[in-house]
């Protein structure tokens, strides 16, 4: 499986790595491989609903939970889950903020994409969780604060009600970065599949409808991204802010988790190391798991060049690097309890190695903290294969991590009484296998029809060198149609930035518009940020940032605000002689919400500022325009006006210096 | 390159992404008026009952004293339902022909009682209590409604529990002098902001917090 290594002078055009992952979302290369997994999945789905019904109509007894060990697989398998997506979300927000584009050897684009999507699909599969463990989970929207009859509001001290502050958020900012990201690549697929239906239409001299349907399908999904350089503009700073957002959704679910299990008196749930310690593991769990799928993904579609060894190389070193941080958590944990812990808490470490759950202490040691220790060898850094099994391992150990956290603690507190024993039954079981098989079935849909990396990320990768095709030819608009501008076609970024440059002299701009008394206004398009262009056109100033810090900063106000309201006011409960104003419980979901709030502004400003979604729009007309989301430049300056000489322009793009600015084509394009 | 979408599909997309959004809420909104709604509280439906006895006329014209019927609202938690001897007091005197009675005449020759339709229905994990909200100085009224203008008698409240909620957060809104639990006509005399705390605290009523513990009514 030894993969070809991309160095800097591998020659690669834009969109020639892409173009294999672009086809791959195309053309399922699969085939019937896809249709058993799906098979399988899909039946793991279907004991999942048998699971729920039978569930919905008993009772969580039929987990084996009990009165002592209220929680057992069904938190460990939602912390699982969750920890997973968390570590997911740091992964895809690390490489969006820190990561190259792309590179000759690390790119972040073989792996964002599969970050963005384990994160959306795991939060998927955990978000269930908290809704089916309530006992009466018909009545989940009581924990949310809506106007109701009762005349209550939910109790924000509770974890209960941060779970599902949490949850939402958690889901509103991985679908929200998962789709930021996908947009351009939609607009590539959406290009791709119509040029083949137009081509499938003209084969078959009638037009086929399917195909177009598809080609509609992905234009709907792309919102009529047109890649122009404005959009870009935005595009990367949503990306990175909501990234940004993410990773401090990912601190605080996680260090809040820990914070929800030291609220309560329970012995083994009060080290300070543990908030850190939930933080590392979760990432730790999340990388292990992208890692595995990523060298799964890169076997079954031969990706060998997008995802390489380098890729390989430093994913190992991480998760080596979390495992070791992982054993520091635990060795801490026990060093401070059996130094200064209380009686209770020290039984509790024992009782983990020694108790009827000891096999999960001892699964936490063998499958998460031992494997990774492998890559101390450089050759095992390398193999897909060990990666892809010590990242499955380390997914095994995460979860006995959890059984072992939330069981042991709770079949045994203070009192011999309160002491009951708790064991995996099978309905537990199939519950997670059930969980499983959503997130399989997400994730093969996932992989069957949208790109398993980040093409735009992918597209940066390459020298600046177009395909040797001449640019798009045309026919002249008639007489009578009305105009909307003249396009010039490039095939590098430099070119394009150089004409735009000569042009943008001569029709000054302000902002997005043209000063008074110019008639045209410049855009570009092309498939990936064209920082140049955008320099050319002086547009380098807006920016969504102050709307997402002023979302964020003003939602998680009003959330903390409702909080206090609820509590000490709008309904005052005595809570264990808690204070009516118990600001710490209301932290937690405050900084959630603010995550929330954040992301979503940053999502309408985007749409708005670049006014999408916007599916007919007069730039698709420019002849050849499809490559503009693929590997093509595209210059125009609309006629904003009656003094617009589109021969004049014409003539001032034909003067250019070939190589530095003069375009491979010139159209008219009709409105 | 063509348009893969014509003109108009933007305007479809807006009216769809309009209805959808439309859907939702106006959604929400219609699911919260049918919860809220009289159909599915039954304020103000009155059912058929075995006998068509009206409070107005018993109550509100010929002035019986609630606790003539209900006798055991001072003192235990139900008000009490009359059995079939307290309408016989009078009806085995006048009416006693009456065909509208006749249920009534052979419950208490057969022994068997009258089965009414409850108006007032709690949740079992309510535990309300009659003769401690009499006793402090909340009238029948309040809760019940004017019975003595009821022909047939219907549910005045929905008995949600903001319903109880909104006098235990404010007792002394509601509360009444002694004389005054009876008076189904009442309403809060000009003084109730001053005379409202000074009953709260004769009666010792904890308002706000205690009223609010859970424990309070769901035991």
């Amino acid at each position: 499986m030894a993969g070809a290594v991309l160095t800097p002078d591998t020659p690669t055009r834009p969109g020639g790595m892409g173009r294999a992952v672009s086809d791959a979302a195309l053309h399922d290369p699969l085939g019937r491989r896809w249709w058993i997994a799906f098979a399988a999945a899909s039946s793991l789905l279907a004991l999942f609903f048998g699971v729920i019904l039978y569930l919905l109509f008993t009772g969580i007894g039929i987990w084996n939970n009990n009165n002592a060990v209220v929680w057992a697989l069904d938190i460990a398998s939602y912390d699982w889950w969750i920890g997973i997506a968390c570590g997911s979300l740091a992964l895809a927000g690390t490489l969006r903020l820190a990561g190259a584009p792309s590179g000759g050897t690390f790119g972040r684009g073989a792996l964002s994409r599969l970050a963005e999507a384990n994160a959306l699909l795991c939060t998927i599969a955990a978000g269930l969780y908290p809704i089916v463990h309530l006992g009466r989970p018909w009545f989940f929207y009581w924990n949310l604060p809506y106007p109701n009859t009762l005349g209550l509001w939910p109790q924000f001290r509770s974890p209960l009600v941060w779970d599902a502050i949490d949850i939402v958020s958690f889901l509103v900012v991985t679908v929200s970065l998962w789709y930021i990201g996908l947009l351009p690549d939609l607009a590539t697929l959406r290009d791709r599949a119509f040029a083949e239906a137009r081509a499938k239409s003209e084969a078959a001299g009638r037009p086929r409808r399917w195909p177009m349907l598809k080609a509609q399908a992905y234009g709907v999904a792309a919102a009529g991204w047109r890649g122009s350089a404005s959009h870009w503009q935005l595009w990367h700073q949503a990306y990175r802010i909501v990234a940004l957002l993410g990773i401090l959704l990912v601190v605080s679910l996680q260090t809040g988790a820990s914070v929800m299990l030291a609220g309560s008196v329970l012995p083994g749930w009060h080290d300070t190391i543990l908030p850190v310690a939930f933080l590392v593991n979760a990432v730790f769990s999340g990388v292990a798991v992208v890692t595995a799928l990523a060298m799964l993904v890169r076997a079954l579609y031969r990706l060998e060049s997008v995802i390489t060894e380098a890729h390989a190389e430093i994913l190992a070193r991480i998760l080596l690097g979390l495992g070791l941080a992982s054993l520091y958590g635990y060795a801490t944990e026990l060093l401070s309890g059996f130094l200064h812990g209380d009686a209770f808490a020290r039984a509790t470490l024992v009782r983990r190695f020694t108790g009827p759950q000891a096999w999960a202490a001892w699964t936490v040691l063998t499958c998460a903290l031992l494997p990774v220790h492998l890559f101390w060898w450089a050759r095992l850094r390398r193999s897909p294969l060990a990666l892809a099994l010590v990242g499955g391992l380390v997914a095994v150990g995460a979860y006995a991590d959890h059984v072992m956290v939330l069981v042991v603690t709770l079949s045994h507190d203070f009192l011999p009484s309160s002491a009951l024993d708790y064991r995996v039954g099978l309905w537990g079981v199939a519950t997670f296998a059930g969980s499983v098989g959503l997130f399989l079935v997400l994730l093969l849909l996932f992989l069957r029809a949208l790109p398993v990396a980040t093409l735009s990320d992918l597209r940066q990768a390459g020298a600046a060198d177009g395909a040797a095709r001449p640019g798009a030819e045309a026919e002249a608009p008639g007489p009578g149609t009305p105009l909307w501008g003249v396009s010039a076609e490039f095939a590098t970024q430099a070119s394009l930035a150089a004409a735009m440059r000569v042009l943008a002299r001569r029709y000054p701009h302000h902002g997005d518009r043209p000063v008074r008394g110019n008639a045209v206004r410049l855009d570009a398009f092309g498939p990936m940020p064209m920082p140049d262009a955008l320099k050319g056109l002086g547009r380098r100033n807006r920016s969504i940032l102050p709307y997402a810090l002023g979302a964020a900063l003003g939602g998680g106000a009003a959330f903390y605000g409702m909080c206090v309201y609820a509590t000490a006011y709008g309904y005052v409960l005595d809570v264990g002689g808690r204070p009516r104003f118990s600001w710490p419980a209301f932290v937690v979901p405050s900084v959630s919400f603010a995550m929330m709030s954040g992301t979503l502004a940053v999502h309408a400003v985007f749409l708005f500022l670049n006014r999408l979604p916007r599916l007919n729009h007069p730039a698709f007309n420019i002849p050849g325009f499809g490559y503009a989301t693929q590997d093509r430049y595209f210059l125009v300056a609309e006629a904003r006006g009656p003094d617009f000489d589109a021969a004049r322009i014409a003539r001032q793009l034909d003067a250019l210096p070939e190589g530095d600015g003069r375009p491979l084509a010139i159209a008219r394009v009709p409105r | 390159m063509a348009q893969l979408f014509s003109p108009g599909a933007d305007a479809l997309l807006r009216l769809a992404v309009l209805s959808g959004a439309a859907l939702i809420a106006g959604g929400a909104v219609v699911v919260a008026g049918i919860v809220r709604s009289d159909y599915v509280t039954g304020v103000g439906i009155a059912p058929a009952q075995p006998v068509p006895f009206s409070h107005k006329h018993h109550s509100g014209e010929l002035g019986i004293d609630c606790r003539y019927c209900h006798t055991t609202v001072e003192t235990q938690a139900s008000a009490g339902l009359p059995p079939t001897e307290t309408c016989m007091t009078c009806h085995s005197q006048i009416w006693t022909g009456s065909d509208m009675l006749k249920p009534v005449r052979d419950s208490y020759a057969s022994g068997e009682p009258l089965r009414w339709t409850r108006l007032n229905k709690l949740p079992q994990y309510v535990a309300y209590n009659h003769s401690v909200h009499v006793t402090k100085g909340i009238g029948c009224s309040t809760c019940h409604g004017d019975v003595t203008t009821m022909q047939m008698t219907f549910r005045a409240n929905a008995f949600e529990m903001r319903f109880c909620l909104d006098c235990h957060q404010a007792p002394e809104r509601w509360v009444r002098t002694p004389d005054q639990v009876w008076n189904m006509n009442w309403s809060p005399p000009p003084n109730q902001a001053t005379l409202g705390p000074e009953l709260v605290a004769r009666n010792h009523i904890h308002g706000g917090d205690r009223l609010l513990e859970c424990g309070i009514c769901h035991r």
